[in-house]
């Protein structure tokens, strides 16, 4: 009986840990090219849930054909707000950057608050809470096909940093600033395409998040500190470290609420991201840190 | 040139002038409107409650006012509800209680929605001695502090599951099993804990229990835990957002049980909607159902069926419980200030003190803490997308669809 | 980055030695004695006003001797205020103790013993994983303090008032002045030299003969007897006290912002950021109730954007408005 739960608990931690890692993946690229920990990350993630919401409430369109098109839109959002608005700062020491996503981030909530309403909301498409067995274990169809998305963006994400002359320029870029900008790479709109590359994926990232979960304008704010723990756990600015640290994050937190308590979520998370940072801050499989 | 002078001049006087102009929020009803404060919900997590509650009270004041007002000691007086929002936190509602005691002078106030954010009011009007009724704050934690100026018309939290209990004890077959979880707030632990001393009392075995955080947006292992265990019944304290996010957990994990109960939820026209055909046959207490067979006092409408279908005319839904709870709370207010024959605040709260009558909500009589005991709670069940009451007996429109059949076969 | 940015960053400030202007000292001390009047005003409104910008002022006076001074950025100093407002709570639930000066001396010492322990394995951690580990355990506690039914579980408790309120506020008034004068004598001590000294660079300063370590902890365990000082009286104010209440990310976010504000590493910094933001914040709340979140987020973007160094850098910059607009581009890229 107890195997049977614990094996129920791994699945869910596996199929829960897809949306982790988008968001880490966001969050560490940000983080780790341009040394800015994104506090608005959360409420770009919202943004995404909410565009999947209108879309699917008013034009009946799926939330997994939404992912595109909500990466499109959350991207141009963050070029513009990190061009034109994070820029002034973008070298300042981290405080600053720190408090100033804080502030966008309690804008765009407050404005969503205004546009959307304090209620909260959700989508329940036609398989919503669909499953399937397999042996002792259910597994959900939506999380099966939440993952399934999630490492395809990745994936994505992965083959546009390598294979393309921009991501290299980004990696380039995160390695000495100073030679980039001598080899004529123009940092100011780099930049830009990198925080708009964080938002797209938080956007991409709400909408799965959307499709499991409900929305009110706060849902973002756990995601951020979930993506603190993966980064750690993972290492910043890998793809790889972000996909293998969220969905083992995923899994910590399903045994963690299962065995140590289910009030527990989040201290169980917290102390384990303490015990990281304090043994070993280079992650399990990132670069080191400044 | 220093350019730091000028401007923090500017700042100070930019602070100065901030916090003196502090609005008021219109001071000065006149000589003949009995003027309630309302701190109420408009954003937040409560949001949508707040909203039905307001309804609620707008529904009474409009009433009252057409049909020429109270009478206070041979004068007739209207009624006025001024609101603010709370913004679903506790401290803003005291502070916005305090706002209006002492700075617009009201007459009496009108609770928040929810448990916390009345017990913080409560405080505030225990301190200023202006009498607060409420309706929606089911907690009775706010009744055990041996306050003397507030009063709740709804029956108490540990109430909520326990009619669902009552209802399920007498069904064939027998429910042996029950998995009591809850939310880790004031009302949903007492909701819980009601379930919880019920079943001890009646021989329902619990097979699981467990607490989870208020907001969080991830209940599974709680859900798989609760498969496990296999229960008959499995009861869920909690609010709308918790209702929602449980019900469709036990669903993505193929959870099924004989009876499946939510304390808030069932009989919001929220959780229909967002669940849609995952919402049939799940149970829900409530404070109040239309078909209730009460014969009201004169002075406001007398039949639960009529206030039903007034409300809907008006407001385009159908009532839930919330929007009946929120209109008996100001009825509370408009048979003691006609009894007492005054507005002042002491008189008006003894006079509340001894009420002692039959709404179309049901009977409005506070025990010496102050809240109603004598209320009964209804059970409600989601049948064909509509909410209707199953137990007990009396009230019962239709009988329960019992048991609820597994996921798959529906 | 390490911690010499945010030295450089905040050593403009401190102007007059490390504990700031002079003038602007002298009369914040006294705004701080007009304002033992409010209580003769017999509003409760504008009691709880002032009560909250005496709070904010000894929670932000707080986070400013571990942030401005000693530059770690602590996001997590509202676990200290949670642990004084539970000490009162729990003296009069367990104990039946209504003595606000009991409370406040059993809350600073058990805060004080929580820094002592979370410090030592933290404060050796950097810039911002200094800050996230902080942040994280804010959050930690709350959720474990929901899980202790001795301590009110997730619904918390309530703390009876006794009828004279205004003893609240004279005493918040108390616990803030006593803060002031304790950040004005750490910042003309040795300590407080160590302090700027390690934030500059610490490696230096510990060749120097400074032991970063145990001056980080002390520093960190002032700040938390601070918060938790605040946090017992409010306790008491409040009339009840649950998780969400005593960890609130309100309480949490709004010193620092003050500190900035009105300048960090300075001694009446946080007073003046304390004063203008809460007027700043009332006066939304009045006039747009609707909306007056989405400006506090404006006024915090527009702050860190235009005014990094603080109101009091205003006062002595050079060059007039282009002088101002110039030293805005230092940062961008």
């Amino acid at each position: 009986m107890e195997f049977n739960l614990a094996l129920q608990d791994l699945v869910n931690g596996i199929l829960a840990g897809g949306i982790f890692a988008v968001v880490a993946l966001g969050f560490s690229l940000v983080w780790g090219i341009m040394n800015i920990i994104n506090l608005a990350h959360g409420a770009y993630i919202m943004l995404g849930a909410y565009l999947a919401y209108t879309l699917f409430t008013f034009w009946h369109v799926d939330p997994f054909v939404s992912i595109p098109l909500a990466f499109i839109v959350l991207f141009i959002l963050g070029y513009f707000i990190q061009r034109y608005i994070i820029n002034f700062v973008v070298r300042a020491p981290i405080l600053t950057t720190f408090l100033l996503t804080f502030g966008l981030s309690l804008l765009i909530i407050n404005i969503a608050l205004v546009v959307f309403h304090g209620d909260v909301k959700g989508i329940t498409t036609s398989y919503t809470g669909t499953n399937f067995a397999v042996g002792p274990v259910t597994i959900s169809w939506t999380k099966l096909w939440t993952l399934v998305a999630a490492l395809l963006i990745t994936g994505c994400m992965q083959m546009f940093l390598t294979r393309t002359k921009t991501g290299r320029a980004i990696r380039a870029t995160s390695m000495d600033i100073g030679a980039a900008q001598l080899s004529g790479v123009n940092v100011a709109h780099l930049y830009a395409i990198v925080y708009g590359l964080g938002a797209g994926l938080a956007g991409a990232a709400g909408v799965l998040v959307s499709l499991s979960y409900s929305l009110q304008p706060s849902m973002g704010d756990p995601f951020i500190i979930k993506g603190f723990v993966v980064c750690v756990l993972g290492g910043l600015g890998s793809v790889q470290g972000a996909l293998i640290g969220g969905i083992l994050y995923g899994i910590l937190e399903s045994f963690g609420s299962q065995w140590i308590g289910t009030g527990l979520q989040d201290a169980t998370a917290l102390v384990v991201l303490l015990l990281v940072l304090v043994v070993r801050p280079r992650g399990i499989i990132g670069k080191a840190v400044a | 040139m220093h350019v730091g002078r000028g401007l923090s001049y500017i700042l100070l006087a930019v602070f100065v002038a901030g916090v003196a102009a502090v609005p008021r929020l219109a001071v000065g009803a006149d000589e003949n409107t009995i003027v309630f404060g309302a701190a109420l919900a408009a954003t937040g997590s409560y949001a949508r409650e707040g909203a039905l509650t307001k309804e609620g009270y707008d529904f009474w004041s409009d009433y009252v006012n057409v049909h020429g007002g109270i009478a206070v000691g041979g004068r007739k007086y209207r009624v006025e509800i001024r609101y603010a929002d709370d913004e679903s936190n506790p401290q803003t509602a005291a502070k916005l209680v305090e706002k209006f005691i002492d700075q617009d002078h009201v007459n009496f106030i009108l609770a928040p929605y929810g448990s916390a954010d009345t017990f913080a009011a409560a405080a505030v009007v225990e301190r200023k001695k202006i009498p607060m009724v409420e309706g929606n704050g089911a907690s009775e934690r706010i009744f055990n502090q041996g306050n003397k100026y507030t009063f709740g018309v709804l029956s108490p939290g540990r109430k909520y599951l326990q009619g669902v209990l009552d209802m399920a004890v007498h069904l064939k077959p027998r429910p042996q099993t029950i998995a009591v979880v809850s939310a880790n707030d004031l009302f949903s632990i007492e909701a819980a804990q009601g379930a919880l001393d019920f079943s001890a009392a009646h021989g329902l075995k619990v097979v699981y229990t467990a607490r989870y955080p208020a907001d969080t947006s991830d209940v599974s292992s709680v859900v798989s835990a609760i498969k496990a265990a296999k229960p008959d019944i499995i009861v869920n304290g909690g609010r709308l957002q918790e209702a929602l996010l449980m019900q469709r957990s036990l669903k993505e994990q193929g959870v099924n049980a004989l009876i499946f109960a939510h304390s808030v939820g069932p009989d919001t026209p929220d959780f229909r909607q967002t669940l849609g055909k995952d919402a049939e046959y799940v149970y829900g207490g409530t404070q109040w159902a239309s078909n209730a067979k009460y014969r009201g006092a004169p002075g406001f409408i007398t039949d639960s069926k009529v206030y039903a279908s007034e409300f809907t005319k008006r407001y385009g839904h159908v009532p839930s419980y919330q929007n009946a709870e929120s209109s008996a709370t100001c009825l509370a207010f408009q048979y003691a200030i006609e009894r007492a024959g005054s507005l002042d605040p002491l008189k008006v709260r003894d006079a509340l003190a001894a009420l002692d009558v039959v709404t179309f909500f049901g009977l409005l009589k506070f025990d010496e803490r102050g809240i109603n005991i004598y209320k009964p709670m209804v059970v409600n069940q989601i049948q064909h997308g509509e909410s209707v009451t199953v137990w007990p007996l009396g009230s019962q429109v239709r009988p329960p669809m019992y048991p609820t059949p597994p996921w798959g076969s529906r | 980055m390490p911690a010499a940015s945010t030295g450089t960053l905040l050593r403009k400030v401190g102007f007059g030695g490390i504990t700031g202007n002079r003038t602007v000292f002298f009369i914040m001390c006294g705004v701080l004695v007009a304002m033992l009047g409010i209580p003769a005003l017999h509003n409760g409104y504008y009691e709880n006003l002032f009560r909250g910008i005496l709070m904010f002022s000894t929670l932000s006076m707080g986070w400013n001797i571990i942030g401005g001074y000693t530059g770690y950025v602590s996001f997590g100093n509202v676990v200290y205020f949670g642990i004084g407002a539970y000490t009162s709570a729990a003296l009069w639930q367990h104990f039946h103790q209504l003595n606000l000066l009991l409370a406040i001396v059993v809350g600073a010492i058990i805060a004080a013993l929580m820094a002592l322990i979370l410090g030592i394995p933290i404060l050796r951690l950097k810039g911002p994983y200094f800050g996230i580990a902080t942040l994280g355990t804010a959050l930690a506690t709350q959720e474990i303090i929901s899980n202790i039914d001795w301590l009110g579980g997730g619904s918390g408790f309530p703390v009876h008032q006794i009828d004279n309120f205004s003893l609240y506020y004279y005493a918040m008034w108390g616990v803030c002045a006593v803060s002031l004068a304790a950040t004005y004598a750490i910042g003309r001590s040795k300590f407080g030299y160590a302090l700027v000294a390690i934030r500059e660079n610490e490696e230096a300063a510990a060749i120097l003969g400074v032991d970063p370590t145990r001056t980080k902890v002390q520093a960190w365990m002032i700040s938390a007897m601070m918060a938790a000082s605040a946090g017992a009286v409010f306790a008491a104010a409040n009339g009840f006290i649950d998780p969400p209440t005593a960890f609130a990310s309100d309480t949490n976010i709004f010193p620092i912002v003050m500190a900035i504000l009105g300048g960090a590493g300075t001694a009446a910094g946080p007073l003046v950021g304390a004063f203008v933001l809460t007027a700043i914040n009332e006066t939304l709340w009045g006039h747009f109730p609707q909306i007056h979140t989405l400006f506090f987020g404006a006024v915090i973007v527009l702050v860190v954007l235009f005014l990094p160094r603080g109101v009091l850098w205003l006062l002595n910059v050079r060059g007039g408005w282009r002088g101002l607009v110039n030293s805005l581009g230092a940062y961008r890229v």
